[in-house]
């Protein structure tokens, strides 16, 4: 078994970046632009925007730029994407997901994009609680008795919208036309590994609620197709029974609920009430 | 019905989350959710039990005429067993 400190050195190992080329094929298929490929242990993507990435497992991540590419899309892709593939790769799982962390237990929150997972990490840091990680949480299940979030990167993506509704500060534009800045965690960062105690679905609605989420929906909603689970997919072609194990062990550890609210100021801190209601409540015990 | 019933144990996953059972066919990936009567049924398909006996237990069970869940019964046969999650007789 890896422990939690092993897996955080291979990660930093395995997604150190390099200048280098990137093979336009791999496993004997071409990989075209706006395109991506797993095989052998390996992983390319090639962008359309004038990045290409190649991962080799010991060798790191060779990034290719062509000139005229925007330098701020480096981090976008390394640290999102990129990511979450060499992650899959190396037996972790990834979620779409940010998180923060309260008792020295990791409070997740998914979501299609837009969907406010930054805005509403941003509120809670506001509240007190420091960040885990921003759109990408990675992990580890090689503890049979806990599942291990490992600590993402520590910047914030937040829109001018979210900044206003959060209250976060502006650090500089993140840019690469994504409107968004970045903007450090209002209180502080975590650093260390910490097992993951819940997990909750955010959607748009008319009033803020929050409701648990039991049995089968548990499995419905771990369904939703994100990015991290496409990548996932692609990287292990686990089978059906694979994939209903690792299901069944989120399902039955984690607390869940959905979190609905309305895109409004008011709404937004009435959210980040009953997400804080919501972390107070699901932390797991001894 | 005089065959005894028994679970296609290699075609699906189950796991027990809160009060529900979630069981997976293994061969499309759909999973079932099973409360209540539906629930009583897959437990009691063990191998032992006949179509009849399994009526007189979960009548039995929850207290009412055979008449009463016999369509119920039949019915739920019918799904797992299109379901591929039963042996064939």
């Amino acid at each position: 078994m890896r422990s939690p400190a092993q897996i955080m050195q291979l990660m930093a190992r395995e997604t150190r970046p390099r200048p280098g080329g990137v093979p336009r094929t791999l496993g004997g298929l071409p990989i075209p632009d706006n395109a991506r490929r797993f095989a052998g242990g390996q992983f390319v993507l090639r962008t359309g925007t004038g990045y290409a990435f190649h991962y080799m497992p010991g060798e790191g991540v060779a990034v290719e730029r062509s000139a005229g590419a925007d330098p701020a899309e480096d981090e976008l892709w390394r640290f999102g994407s990129v990511y979450a593939a060499i992650a899959c790769l190396n037996g972790l799982y990834p979620l779409h997901a940010s998180a923060v962390a309260w008792q020295g237990q990791v409070h997740a929150f998914t979501g299609p994009s837009g969907a406010g997972k930054s805005t509403l990490v941003a509120g809670l840091g506001q509240r007190g609680l420091p960040l885990f990680c921003d759109d990408t949480l990675l992990l580890s299940f090689d503890d049979p008795a806990r599942i291990v979030a490992l600590p993402g990167h520590k910047r914030l993506k937040l829109t001018d919208g979210a900044l206003g509704l959060s209250g976060a500060q502006a650090i500089s534009p993140v840019g690469s036309d994504t409107g968004k800045s970045y903007a450090a965690p209002p209180s502080g960062d975590i650093r260390q590994p910490c097992e993951l105690a819940s997990l909750s679905f955010l959607e748009q609605g008319d009033l803020a609620e929050l409701e648990p989420v039991t049995g089968a929906e548990r499995f419905a909603l771990l369904e939703d197709d994100h990015y991290t689970q496409a990548l996932y997919l692609e990287a292990q072609s686990p089978s059906h029974a694979a994939l209903f194990a690792l299901r069944a062990r989120l399902a039955r550890k984690l607390a869940m609920a959905r979190l609905t609210r309305p895109f409004s100021g008011d709404g937004f801190a009435k959210s980040v009430d009953l997400a804080e209601t919501a972390i107070r409540t699901f932390a797991l015990g001894d | 019905m005089s065959t005894k019933l028994a679970k296609a144990t290699t075609r699906f996953s189950e796991t027990e989350i809160d009060d529900e059972v979630v069981v997976m066919s293994l061969e499309s990936g759909d999973f079932f959710s099973l409360t209540g009567t539906a629930q009583a049924i897959w437990t009691l398909i063990d191998g032992t039990r006949t179509r009849a006996a399994l009526l007189t237990e979960l009548a039995a069970q929850f207290d009412v005429e055979e008449s009463a869940l016999a369509g119920d019964l039949d019915a739920f046969l019918a799904q797992l067993e299109a379901a591929g999650l039963l042996e064939a007789d």
